[in-house]
């Protein structure tokens, strides 16, 4: 006697197993010759540079913190677009509180600096300078 | 009509009110105030006291808010306000404004003064995590307050950023707190599939049935289990407690071990109330419904839990640290008043409660003042501190003695009417191994006393002594505990009339 999440479980077995056959099947069957370009990242003629793992610069996360904040306003601000009207003022209402509530957010944000984009100054080189260390 | 029980509801989540808009407010004037913030703390503290009066007269004002719609089901709501809500949002309001007292005379807070705005507003989010876990009557809410409330506690532990073991602390209590909040919502998932609903009313209704499959309640019971047992740091998964315990600035050392237990231990009563008994009999004993065995499950792990604590503490050399395992040692003692499922049981939780406050707060305050002027709470620098600072170390003494439970302070009382209900209940032996708990807890207890006052004081002992506010407020701690420890008529009648858990 099979429950309906016995037939789910079943199911997702068949599914593995019919995974590793087909792979296993297809490793028998087929030629193998690799090449150097075969082994490559991206096949189309793109030489990878480097490694992936490079370090992002730190302001990035700021911003992307920033970032889920409004998208997530916005996912709660579309239903309650949709049914504010059923509910008369109390439904505006309650909209703009949470929106003040986002607002004194930005508020933060912005009193704080974290809108700021701190601009790397560099220093141009100068030739006189170079022009002294090398003499 | 929905818009009149919205209407309706608003007047019972008046403290909740008061909280998010002093929240609001503390932000606004550290925007405000950005260059000169000494008014941040007093702010904090109004906002404090206001939702202390607020929840004060909320109490005859009690019922439902947010009901379903749900017309079978009519009356049960995601938020309950009632006496036993009530009880624990006093206790949790007064020692958040112990806190901020604490915090006015912290050397760990006075060195981040530019961050006081976020530190205070961090503590009140944890407050307004607490209030909701407190009433809540939904697993969504449940789980919401538990976030709203470890998440400002994880930012907090970690937040001075003085040493390296701060940033340990936080990220410690980060991982173990993500790992079982995933797990708590995997079993509230599991309960949602078995029974279709959130509202523990409705699932306590559903899982009467004979046909609910017993063995996935169960699993997802203790999944959600371990969500709460994280919060209050019982046995299995008491293991970021010290680390955390010794990390965070003493301040919110002691906010997390009375106010975000004392959360923890009454969301956990409400969930095995609500959901797990079928009715109170004229004897005050919860009728457990026959489909998971919350009996054996709780005696086992709070007897785990306070011998683990008691053991644990008995080796600490850093009095954080002691007092952390003391702290999960009382936890197993608090669970032992759930065991018995009784009226009476829940009566000597809240006393417990109320002495546990008094008496870790007035601990963890001498240690905060001691570490101020030495700046370490390792215990063999209070060698002879009993004698160059008299009148912290006689505080520190009753603390501790209160903490180990003997007359005439108020630990006794607690652990008397704790005692008195396993008896009653006829679970002797369980009351026999609780009290062989207390007897090795005196031991570490004992130690610190030994430390202070039978080593002689050399002429590198520091005198430690306190400013006039703080005299006035560890006299005022000492004074409650023992003047509950011989007059403790109010405590206990307050506790009987929070008794009532509203719907059952």
């Amino acid at each position: 006697m099979l429950t309906e999440f016995g037939k789910i479980f079943i199911f997702i077995l068949l599914a593995a197993i019919f995974v590793i056959i087909t792979l296993f099947i297809s490793k028998f069957v087929r030629p193998n010759r690799p090449t150097k370009e075969k082994y490559l990242t991206y096949e189309c003629g793109e030489n990878p540079q480097g490694s992936p793992w490079v370090q992002f610069n730190i302001r990035f996360y700021v911003v992307a913190l920033i970032f889920l904040i409004f998208d997530v306003e916005v996912v709660l601000l579309f239903p309650w677009a949709l049914a504010y009207q059923e509910y008369g003022i109390y439904g505006f209402v309650v909209g703009l509180i949470f929106l003040l509530v986002l607002g004194l957010g930005m508020a933060y944000e912005w009193r704080k600096g974290d809108l700021e984009w701190a601009r790397p100054q560099p220093k141009p080189p100068k030739l006189d300078e170079i022009l002294k260390t090398k003499s | 009509m929905a818009n009149t029980n919205l209407y309706q509801s608003l007047s019972l989540i008046v403290p909740e009110i008061v909280l998010t808009i002093a929240l609001l407010v503390l932000v606004t004037a550290d925007l405000i105030f950005h260059k000169d913030k000494k008014s941040i703390p007093f702010v904090a503290l109004a906002g404090i006291l206001l939702t202390g009066y607020f929840t004060l007269i909320q109490i005859g004002n009690y019922g439902f808010a947010f009901q379903t719609s749900a017309s079978a089901f009519k009356h049960y709501g995601m938020f309950a306000s009632d006496p036993f809500s009530i009880f624990f949002k006093v206790i949790v309001i007064v020692s958040s404004l112990l806190i901020v007292f604490f915090s006015f005379s912290s050397d760990e807070i006075q060195k981040i003064t530019d961050r006081i705005g976020e530190y205070y507003a961090l503590i009140f989010g944890m407050i307004l995590g607490m209030y909701f876990m407190i009433s809540a009557t939904d697993l969504i809410l449940i789980y919401l307050s538990l976030e709203l409330l470890s998440l400002s506690s994880y930012v907090l532990s970690g937040f001075t950023k003085l040493r390296d073991r701060d940033s340990e602390a936080a990220l410690k209590y980060l991982l173990y707190g993500a790992v079982s909040s995933g797990l708590m919502l995997f079993g509230i998932s599991l309960i949602y599939g078995l029974t279709g609903s959130t509202n523990l009313y409705i699932i306590n209704s559903l899982i009467q049935s004979p046909d609910v499959n017993l063995f996935t309640l169960a699993f997802a019971v203790i999944l959600i289990f371990a969500g709460i047992g994280y919060k209050i740091s019982s046995a299995p998964f008491h293991f970021w407690t010290p680390d955390v315990y010794e990390g965070a600035p003493i301040t919110i050392t002691a906010f997390l071990s009375v106010a975000s237990k004392a959360a923890g231990f009454a969301l956990l009563i409400r969930f095995v109330k609500t959901t797990f008994v079928s009715y109170t009999d004229p004897n005050g004993m919860w009728q457990l419904i026959n489909v998971f065995d919350w009996k054996t499950l709780l005696i086992s792990i709070s007897i785990l839990t306070m011998t683990l604590g008691n053991f644990s503490a008995l080796w600490q050399d850093n009095l954080k640290r002691m007092l952390a395992y003391s702290s999960i040692a009382h936890a197993g003692y608090i669970l032992l008043g759930l065991v018995v499922f009784s009226d009476q049981g829940l009566k000597a939780i809240f006393i417990y409660f109320a002495v546990y406050m008094l008496m870790n707060l007035g601990a963890f305050l001498i240690v905060m003042l001691i570490a101020n002027k030495i700046g370490s709470e390792e215990i063999d620098d209070y060698n002879g501190l009993g004698f160059t600072s008299p009148f912290l170390g006689v505080a520190f003494t009753i603390f501790l003695i209160s903490l180990t439970g003997l007359p005439p302070t108020a630990g006794f009382i607690g652990k008397l009417y704790l005692f008195i209900a396993l008896v009653d209940a006829k679970m002797i032996a369980v009351a026999v191994i609780a009290l062989l708990n207390s007897v090795v807890s005196l031991y570490y207890y004992v130690r610190v006393l030994k430390h202070m006052y039978l080593t002689s004081p050399t002429k590198d002992t520091p005198a430690v002594s306190a400013s006039l506010p703080n005299t006035i407020l560890v006299s005022a701690l000492v004074l409650a505990t023992l003047v509950f420890g011989l007059y403790f008529s109010p405590v206990v009648d307050a506790a009987e009339s929070s008794l009532f858990i509203l719907g059952l």
